[in-house]
């Protein structure tokens, strides 16, 4: 039977499509799936990409980043309260953390009053706090850039220098969504 | 003769279909049906049956199967990280969430909807299909998909001629599969799978799921999403066994309705 194996050449439909025209592939050798993919043909041509072998140096990528308002909030958060009491639970798709209930109350207050964000934060910690849910402050900047700076030099990790900077922590934060 | 997948003893060979299949070509009915449909009646037929699901945009009705709340929560829209993307998937990417990339589910659903239902299509019209994977993580689960609708599987090592030199590798005038679907479109140390550039070079389309470190390029149907999650895969894998078991029935009850199967005493 005819066919056609320069899969770089154009796509699967007009190497067939033409084969049958010029008759070298005969109407009863035609494939099964020529009138479906005439019927319903895919949204892109499926033709072969040549992948770029030189790149450029700095790559503009045309994927925004995802950042939403309540990310402020959230940084603000973790910065000053850590990774918060409790953990997450993943297994339930409904569960809202610490962090979340921080950032909900925050824009609740935020609609209702004018203060400035400093005030609110501290509003919103006092909410929270008459509600239920201790926040225990975290040891500030200063202390934890020389920790950082310790952690970088001595690749050790025990279980009590498990207290990691900020940067990190985000890092970590980040990869929970999975 | 049908093509015959390496997975050795999980799946016979399917004479009994392609057998049928020549048998109402040539209409030669054994027993005096009530239809004595002379030769051209039955190509005719043949021919509408084939022809009237081309007309409707959804035909098998696969848009019902999922919704993007479905595919939310098995987690399909969920990339690798920034640095793994392949150039070719910007266009199928939402954003990247601090490094991991998101993958735009408005875009998967229209992809999907799109391959199922050429998937559909290929299986009414009675064609071999195989399901490829080389994650040994779904191999089992890929296998059984392809086992409970009736089609074909090969999760192992791929060897180099399979769909190239199958003339040789099995024997002379063996039928290759009119469909490939790919759960994964990559090979454990993460290259391009051989198995879609070989269809594309044998003109057998493809369909395949790609996640954001694959090359779309070659694939016919390319479905944009997460290759690694279970759930995502599973997920995938309940679309393909339902869509293709549907079209299945829908074939056989047209064959029904227009009095092709003689054993059963329906009139046309």
């Amino acid at each position: 039977m005819a066919g056609s194996r320069l899969e770089r050449v154009g796509t699967v439909f007009s190497r067939v499509r033409d084969l049958m025209c010029s008759g070298v592939m005969k109407p009863a050798d035609k494939p099964i799936w020529f009138d479906v993919y005439e019927a319903f043909p895919p949204k892109k041509e499926p033709l072969y990409v040549k992948t770029k072998t030189r790149t450029f140096v700095n790559k503009q990528s045309n994927v925004p980043a995802i950042f939403y308002a309540e990310d402020k909030v959230r940084a603000w958060f973790y910065e000053h309260y850590g990774t918060g009491s409790r953990s997450f639970d993943l297994s339930n798709s409904n569960f809202v953390s610490v962090c979340q209930r921080f950032v909900l109350k925050y824009s609740e207050l935020k609609s209702h009053s004018e203060l400035e964000d400093s005030a609110l934060y501290e509003m919103t910690a006092k909410a929270l706090l008459s509600e239920g849910i201790t926040l225990k402050q975290r040891a500030r900047h200063p202390v934890s850039l020389i920790k950082a700076h310790v952690h970088t030099h001595t690749h050790t990790h025990t279980p009590d220098q498990l207290t990691c900077t900020h940067e990190e922590k985000q890092n970590f934060q980040g990869t929970h969504g999975k | 003769m049908a093509f015959r997948a390496l997975t050795k003893g999980l799946f016979g060979l399917r004479h009994s279909r392609g057998v049928t299949v020549k048998y109402s070509c040539d209409g030669h009915f054994a027993t005096a049906a009530s239809i004595q449909s002379p030769q051209p009646q039955t190509d005719d037929v043949k021919e509408k049956i084939l022809q009237l699901p081309l007309k409707s945009p959804d035909y098998f009705r696969v848009s019902e199967l999922f919704s993007l709340k479905d595919l939310f929560n098995a987690r399909v829209h969920l990339g690798h990280k920034q640095g793994c993307r392949h150039r070719l998937m910007e266009p199928y990417l939402y954003g990247c969430r601090l490094d991991q990339d998101i993958i735009d589910l408005d875009q998967t659903m229209e992809h999907l909807q799109l391959a199922l239902n050429f998937t559909a299509h290929i299986a009414y019209r009675g064609g071999v299909i195989l399901f490829v994977s080389r994650r040994r993580q779904f191999c089992h689960l890929v296998e059984t998909t392809a086992k409970e609708c009736g089609e074909y599987a090969h999760t192992r090592y791929w060897q180099g001629g399979l769909l190239t030199n199958a003339n040789i590798q099995y024997s002379p005038g063996v039928r290759l599969p009119d469909l490939i679907v790919f759960l994964s479109t990559l090979n454990n140390v993460f290259q391009q799978h051989v198995a879609l550039r070989d269809a594309a070079k044998m003109n057998i389309p493809t369909v395949g799921v790609v996640d954001s470190n694959c090359n779309p390029s070659l694939v016919t149907y390319p479905i944009p999403g997460n290759d690694d999650t279970p759930v995502a895969v599973e997920l995938y894998c309940r679309l393909f066994k339902m869509t293709i078991n549907r079209a299945k029935d829908k074939r056989r009850q047209m064959e029904l309705l227009h009095g092709l199967f003689t054993p059963t005493p329906s009139s046309s």
